[in-house]
C-alpha cells in the first residue's frame, strides 16, 4: 500500500507535481496517465526514492521514504524511464548483481531468482550476451526483470512499452496482467489503450495536478453522460445555430465546417439524453433541413484530452480573445471551456459547467 | 555494499581503465627501479617512490573519473539509488574497488624491496612504510577525485578538474615559498576569502544583512588582528597552505621517519572527501 499525502516537486521555480495525494491499495494495477511532462516520472522518482519530494510525504507498506528509506526501498521493483543498464555485463552478471543489491544474499537463491526473473521476462536465451549488444526492446526486459528481482510487493514501471514492438508489447502487457495477481503495480503510460486494458484503476496527471482518478469505465462514464451530437444541416449559420441552441438541454455548440450554406457543428447533451430527435425538429422548424445526425461516444481518449488539454486551451483562448467569439479553431473543439462570448449559449449553460469542473478538482 | 564492490571492481577490469592505471604505475616504479637500484646500485627504494609522485597525477584521476560521472551519465545512478543500499555503503563500494585496482601495483612493489635484499643490506621496514605512505597518498587522491567525479556528469572534465586540482596541491609547496614575508599580503588573501565566503552565505540564506553582517563582523576581527597581532595573520595563512599541499606529508617518510601525523592526515583528508561525496550525493536528490 502506497499512500501519497501533499506531495509537491520543484525544480527552481518550476513546478513539476503540483500538491497531489493518492492512495494505492494492495493488489491492483494503477496506471498514471498523462501528456509528455505531466509530472509522471517525477512522481515515481519521489515514491521510489530518487528524489526528494519539496514537501509532503509518501508513505510505502507503512515505511515512510524520507524517514525509513532502506525499508521503504526494499518493498518496490522500479524500473525507470531509461532501463539503468550496465552495459558491459551480460544479462545474468546484470540480474545476478540486481538481486545481490535487493539484499537476496545467498547464491543458491540468487540464482533461482533470476532465473525466474528472467523466465518470466522472456530471457532465458539471453543470459550469456552482453547488455551492449541488446535490442532496445530486450533491454527494457531486462529492466522488467530487475524490477521482479528481490520479490518486492510493489513495482513500479514508468513507459515499460515504450520502444517495444507491438508483439513485444503485448507481451509485457500480459506480464503485467500477471503480476497484478500477487503484486501491486503502478504503470506510467501516454498510451490510452494500454492503460485501458491492462489497468483497474487510472490516475490522470496534468500539469503536476491530479486530474482524475478512478477506473477506466467510471472516468469514460462521467463525460460519455455528456453525449456529443454531430450534425450538418443547410442554411444560413445564425439560423442554424439559433434552432440548435433553442433546444432544451443542448449546450456547448461549435460550428466545426462552413460550406457553402452547408452548416457542420457539434453539440453537447447532458445527462446521457439522446437530444438528436429534438434538434431535429428543431432545425426542420427553423426551416433548415438535417444533412446528417449522429451522436459519438466518449471514449476514454476524449476523457484524457478534455482533462488534459484544458489548460492548453484555456491558454489559447487568452490570447485569441479578440476573435470575438468564433468558434471554429479546431483547438477549442474541447466541451470544458464553453465562454459567454458564445452568442447562442444556453442560460443553463453555468449549471453544465460544474460538473467537469467537479472532476478538475478531484 | 559488497554487491557495488565487486561489480566496480569487475568492471574497472573488463575495460581497460583497470589495466592501463596498473601498467602506467607499474612502468614508471619499474623504470626508476630498474636504473637507480639495479644499475646505479643504491638501495635506498623510498627514493624511487618519491621519484614517481607524479605520475599519480596524471594516472589516478583517469581511475576516478568514471565512478560518479559514469552512472549519471547513462542514468544507473538510479538503480543504485532507489535499492535498499545507504549512500555512504554505495560511496564505499565504488571507493574500494578503486583501490583494490590501486593495490594491485602496490603489490607488485612490494617484491622489489626484497629483490635487492640478495645484493646487500635494505632496509625493508623503511621501504615498506614507505610503500604504505604512498598507498595513503594514492588513497587520498583517489578519494578527491571520486568527489570531483560526483559533481559532474562529464568524465573528462571530472578528469581534468581532478588532474588540476592535485597539480595545485603538488605545487602548493613551492606556491608557499612565496609567501614567507608580507603580513599585508595574508591579510588581503584573507580578506578576499572572507568577502566570498560573505558573499556565498548570502545567496544561501538569500538575505543581504546576513552576508554583509559575515563580511563586516569578519573584516573586524581581521582589522584587530593584522593591528596587533599580524604575525598570527601570516602563520594561519601558511598553515592553511600547509593543509592543502598533499604530496608534502609523504615526504617525512621518505626521509626514513614514521610520522604518525601523516597517516593521520591522509585518513582525515580520505574520511573528509568521502563524507562531501556521500553529501553531493544526497544533495541531488533535493535538486
Amino acid at each position: 500500500m502506497i499512500e501519497v499525502s501533499h506531495l509537491t516537486k520543484r525544480y527552481g521555480s518550476h513546478v513539476a507535481v503540483d500538491d497531489i495525494s493518492f492512495t494505492v491499495d494492495d493488489g491492483c494495477i494503477y496506471g498514471l496517465l498523462g501528456p509528455n511532462g505531466a509530472g509522471k516520472s517525477t512522481t515515481m522518482n519521489v515514491i521510489t526514492g530518487y528524489l526528494s519530494p519539496t514537501s509532503g510525504t509518501v508513505t510505502i507498506n507503512g515505511h515512510d521514504i524520507q524517514e525509513e528509506p532502506q525499508a521503504a526501498k526494499a518493498c518496490i521493483g522500479y524500473l525507470p524511464e531509461l532501463p539503468p543498464l550496465y552495459t558491459d555485463m551480460t544479462v545474468r552478471e546484470y540480474l545476478n548483481f540486481v538481486a545481490e543489491l535487493k539484499g537476496v544474499k545467498k547464491k543458491a537463491a540468487r540464482a533461482a531468482d533470476v532465473a525466474k526473473a528472467s523466465e518470466r521476462a522472456g530471457l532465458q536465451e539471453m543470459q550469456t550476451r552482453l547488455i551492449r549488444n541488446l535490442s532496445k526492446g530486450y533491454r527494457q526486459r531486462v529492466g522488467v526483470a530487475a524490477a521482479l528481482l528481490g520479490n518486492p510487493d510493489i513495482i513500479i514501471l514508468d513507459e515499460p512499452t515504450v520502444g517495444l514492438d507491438p508483439a513485444q508489447m503485448i507481451e509485457i502487457r500480459s506480464l503485467i496482467h500477471d503480476l497484478g495477481k500477487n503484486h501491486t503495480v503502478i504503470l506510467s503510460s501516454h498510451i490510452l489503450s494500454e492503460v485501458q486494458t491492462v489497468c483497474d484503476r487510472v490516475l490522470i496527471i496534468s500539469g503536476g495536478k491530479l486530474a482524475a482518478q478512478g477506473t477506466p469505465e467510471e472516468l469514460a462514464a462521467r463525460l460519455a453522460a455528456k453525449g456529443v451530437i454531430s450534425a450538418t444541416a443547410q442554411g444560413n449559420k445564425d439560423a442554424v445555430l439559433k434552432a440548435a441552441g433553442g433546444v432544451p438541454g443542448l449546450t456547448d455548440i461549435r460550428v466545426t465546417a462552413e460550406k457553402g450554406d452547408e452548416v457542420s457543428f457539434t453539440a453537447s447533451s447532458t445527462e446521457g439524453t439522446d437530444l438528436r430527435a429534438a434538434l431535429s425538429a428543431a432545425l426542420a422548424a427553423a426551416g433548415c433541413p438535417v444533412l446528417s445526425l449522429s451522436s459519438q461516444n466518449l471514449s476514454l481518449e476524449d476523457v484524457f484530452l478534455q482533462l488534459t488539454e484544458s489548460d492548453h486551451t484555456a491558454d489559447a483562448e487568452a490570447e485569441e480573445q479578440p476573435v470575438d467569439g468564433q468558434m471554429s479553431e479546431p483547438q477549442t473543439a474541447t466541451a470544458l471551456n464553453t465562454d459567454a462570448s458564445e452568442p447562442s449559449s444556453e442560460p443553463e449553460a453555468p449549471g453544465e459547467e460544474t460538473a467537469p469542473d467537479e472532476k478538475e478538482g478531484d | 555494499m559488497l554487491a557495488i564492490f565487486k561489480r566496480e571492481t569487475k568492471s574497472y577490469f573488463t575495460s581497460m581503465i583497470g589495466y592501463v592505471v596498473i601498467a602506467v604505475i607499474l612502468a614508471f616504479i619499474g623504470l626508476y627501479y630498474s636504473a637507480n637500484c639495479l644499475i646505479y646500485g643504491t638501495s635506498d627504494f623510498s627514493i624511487i617512490l618519491y621519484s614517481t609522485t607524479l605520475v599519480m597525477l596524471f594516472v589516478l584521476p583517469a581511475l576516478s573519473m568514471r565512478s560518479f560521472a559514469d552512472e549519471r551519465r547513462n542514468k544507473t545512478d538510479q538503480l543504485l539509488l532507489t535499492s535498499p543500499v545507504t549512500i555512504p555503503e554505495i560511496v564505499w563500494g565504488k571507493y574500494l574497488a578503486q583501490l583494490v585496482v590501486f593495490a594491485v601495483p602496490m603489490a607488485v612493489a612490494c617484491v622489489m624491496p626484497l629483490i635487492l635484499t640478495f645484493f646487500g643490506t635494505v632496509s625493508l621496514t623503511s621501504a615498506y612504510a614507505t610503500l604504505f605512505a604512498y598507498f595513503l597518498l594514492g588513497a587520498s587522491c583517489i578519494a578527491v577525485g571520486t568527489f570531483i567525479s560526483v559533481l559532474t556528469e562529464n568524465q573528462i572534465i571530472a578528469y581534468l578538474a581532478t588532474f588540476g586540482v592535485l597539480l595545485v596541491a603538488y605545487l602548493m609547496e613551492s606556491v608557499q615559498s612565496l609567501f614567507t614575508s608580507g603580513n599585508t599580503l595574508a591579510f588581503i588573501v584573507f580578506c578576499i576569502v572572507l568577502a566570498v565566503a560573505a558573499v556565498l552565505i548570502g545567496l544561501v540564506c538569500k538575505s543581504v544583512t546576513i552576508g554583509s553582517g559575515v563580511f563586516c563582523g569578519g573584516a573586524v576581527i581581521l582589522i584587530l588582528l593584522f593591528q596587533l597581532r599580524p604575525a598570527w595573520l601570516l602563520s594561519a595563512f601558511n598553515r592553511a597552505l600547509d593543509a592543502l599541499a598533499l604530496f608534502n606529508p609523504f615526504e617525512t617518510f621518505v626521509g626514513g621517519m614514521f610520522s604518525l601525523s601523516t597517516v593521520v592526515y591522509y585518513l582525515s583528508v580520505i574520511g573528509l572527501f568521502l563524507f562531501l561525496t556521500g553529501q553531493a550525493l544526497e544533495r541531488r536528490r533535493w535538486n
